[in-house]
């Protein structure tokens, strides 16, 4: 039984990081209705970016961030505004244009291949780590302290992206466009800054996301295949464009993922995610809390 | 993509084969054969020829398993054209199918002895099937979510390949994936000493699917599935059952794609979960089809022709010093290509095929004034 609520609390902690890996998925997707194929790579280059960042200045992990957000919402703005646009504005009136799924492929490619060019294959981890091995006991049961301080900063992030979409004039604005953008753009809607904006902000998170694998994650130019697939995974569940689906979402694949092994063999578990995601895509395409239009 | 003949330049089968059905729209004021028609059966034939005789001019058999790989592919992406050029959706896991093709005849083979074209067979029915099963719900949903369903069947599908050593009797092998002894060599068992026997196998087999692709975009099929692809609303608005000329399309793709897993199963004598059923092959299909240009007859091929022997020639030159260069050469190119031209790279190649060919009957029309 200590087993079973040991893994029940570190599925929800390592599950609300899956969360966190794939909210930039839905809130790009929300906006822009495009699913980015490049969303893993984007958490590969933040976890590169992470990388240098505390290796060359020693900074704490958690410290990172205020280097990691900025230079990941630039990367991604300027990412949308350079090479994605050009295909919006080519085909404006197919509400979800394929192409744009075709080119974030690509973009996935030659992300994944410039790290392994640049980088190397090789693993990597962060020297100075605080966080490293940490534990903290509660009882008799062990929490890993960096899924926990993961699952702190998702769950601030998670409200702080809420907060920002409902309650502020630029959420407000990208709602608007993300909702209709040919209404927005008469009511004065800058509509591909909008979506150059929504793609740094996506990008941001995967960022943020970075940060909170980096204490116990290793860096390498592919980390970020396994958290893509994860990551549509998540959010097909959830509902594709909803922020507290992705945390939900997260949290039903960490808790298969760390209670299923006591079960059966650690691999059955993957593949019982993927068949819920395809039955989930079958019966209820829309996810938990996605709207029904969207698909 | 209707009314937009896709034509390659002459240097390939395909080119005129499809060249053959625009003679009768363009040309006019000739009786019989005109010069356009002459020059393209000529080409054909001797695109044809030259095919059917390379093994003879190219003895290196590095080289010749090079233009194997590229036919290989061509055939691939000619079959995942059917439903992921016609039908208009973007399926990716196609890799599911050459999984299956590869693991039913391998199987059949070794445990029953049973011919592996006979397992090819079987293996092609099986994949049909999944195929069905896999289209009849997701043909409903929009591009993205059909896209994300395919990889997660094939994914799920590769975990479970990989995870079980025995399916029922079948022996799958788990990770370690199947061997064929290379013992018994001759046609009845698909196996051969030389590379040759494959080369003309893998060319027979796509020149039939280059056919059968020809032969669907002129029929009722091929028409439905463009209107259905371009405008869903539209098409189902006249009639037109959208859903079922896609299942349709699913199933011939499908079936087709699993021969070819046979035939690489053959070919490498070895399969492996995580190489035939990688998301890397799903994704390399899709790649060639929409550089080369989805949708139309000789994209796939032009594709293939253009896209393998960078990858191939950049992994065995570059391979050491810049690893996975030709992956990075794939994304620039499928970016530029979906920027400059969506319709893939045959549509300029088309243009400068026909000024060749307009150029060239205006002489012979010409001479023959003269």
């Amino acid at each position: 039984m200590l087993y079973f609520i040991e893994d029940t609390i570190n599925g929800i902690l390592m599950g609300s990081i899956y969360g966190l890996t794939a909210m930039g998925l839905t809130i790009i997707f929300g906006v822009l209705k495009v699913i980015n194929f490049a969303h893993g790579s984007l958490l590969m280059v933040g976890m590169y970016v992470a990388y240098w960042a505390i290796t060359l200045s020693g900074l704490h992990p958690y410290l990172a961030l205020v280097v990691v957000i900025p230079v990941m919402f630039l990367f991604g703005y300027l990412l949308q505004d350079i090479i994605i646009k050009p295909i919006f504005k080519a085909e404006k009136e197919v509400r979800e244009p394929i192409t744009v799924i075709i080119v974030t492929t690509g973009i996935w490619y030659i992300l994944d291949n410039l790290a392994l060019l640049f980088f190397g294959p090789q693993y990597r981890t962060i020297e100075n780590n605080p966080l490293r091995g940490k534990m903290f006991e509660l009882g008799d049961m062990l929490i890993s302290a960096p899924k926990f301080w993961g699952f702190v900063i998702a769950i601030v992030t998670a409200g702080a992206v809420y907060y920002f979409f409902q309650y502020t004039r630029l959420g407000r604005a990208i709602r608007a466009t993300s909702l209709d953008r040919d209404a927005a753009s008469l009511a004065g809607i800058n509509q591909y800054k909008i979506y150059n904006i929504a793609f740094g902000i996506g990008t941001a998170v995967s960022g943020i996301a970075a940060i909170t694998l980096i204490p116990f994650y290793n860096t390498f130019p592919t980390v970020g295949v396994a958290f893509d697939i994860k990551g549509f995974i998540i959010v097909v569940l959830g509902g594709l464009g909803s922020i507290g689906g992705a945390i939900v979402g997260g949290i039903i694949v960490g808790l298969i993922e760390s209670v299923g092994p006591q079960y059966m063999t650690a691999t059955w578990t993957e593949a019982i995610v993927y068949g819920l995601f395809l039955l989930v895509l079958f019966v209820k395409p829309s996810g938990l809390f996605g709207e029904k239009n969207d698909w | 993509m209707t009314g937009n003949e896709s034509l390659a330049p002459s240097d390939n089968p395909s080119g005129g084969s499809a060249g053959h059905s625009s003679v009768s729209g363009s040309n006019t004021g000739h009786q019989g054969v005109s010069p356009r028609k002459k020059i393209e059966v000529f080409s054909l034939l001797g695109v044809v020829l030259i095919a059917f005789g390379l093994p003879l001019i190219m003895t290196s058999p590095t080289y010749l398993h090079i233009v194997i790989l590229i036919f290989f592919y061509a055939y691939l992406t000619t079959s995942w054209n059917m439903v992921g050029g016609f039908a208009g959706v973007l399926p990716l896991g196609h890799a599911v199918f050459v999984g299956i093709g590869a693991y039913t005849s391998t199987i059949l083979s070794l445990q029953y002895g049973i011919s592996p074209w006979l397992g090819m067979i079987v293996g092609g029915v099986i994949a049909m099937g999944t195929g069905v099963l896999i289209g009849l719900p997701t043909f409903k949903m929009r591009g993205a979510y059909f896209a994300l369903a395919t990889i997660a069947f094939a994914e799920g599908v590769r975990v479970m390949v990989e995870n079980l050593n025995f399916l029922g009797p079948f022996n799958l092998n788990g990770p370690r994936g199947l061997q064929i002894p290379p013992v018994n060599f001759g046609f009845a068992n698909f196996m051969f000493q030389g590379k040759e026997p494959y080369y003309y196998i893998i060319l027979i087999m796509l020149i039939g699917v280059i056919l059968l692709t020809w032969f669907i975009s002129r029929s009722k099929l091929g028409y439905y599935l463009n209107a259905g692809g371009e405008e869903p609303e539209a098409a189902m608005a006249l009639g037109v059952n959208v859903a079922r000329a896609k299942l349709i399309a699913m199933a011939m793709s499908s079936f087709l794609t699993a021969l070819a897993g046979t035939f690489y199963a053959q070919f490498s004598l070895f399969i492996h979960p995580k190489s035939i059923i990688s998301l890397d092959l799903s994704f390399e299909i899709a790649f060639i089809a929409l550089i080369g240009g989805r949708g139309s007859i000789a994209g796939p091929l032009l594709g293939a022709l253009l896209l393998r022997p960078v990858s191939d020639f950049s992994r065995i030159y570059f391979g050491d010093v810049f690893p996975g260069l030709h992956l990075v050469i794939f994304g620039v190119v499928l970016i530029l290509v979906m920027i400059y031209q969506p319709r893939g790279i045959q549509e300029p190649l088309t243009r400068v095929y026909n000024r060749l060919i307009n150029r060239l009957t205006k002489e012979g029309q010409a001479k023959e004034a003269s």
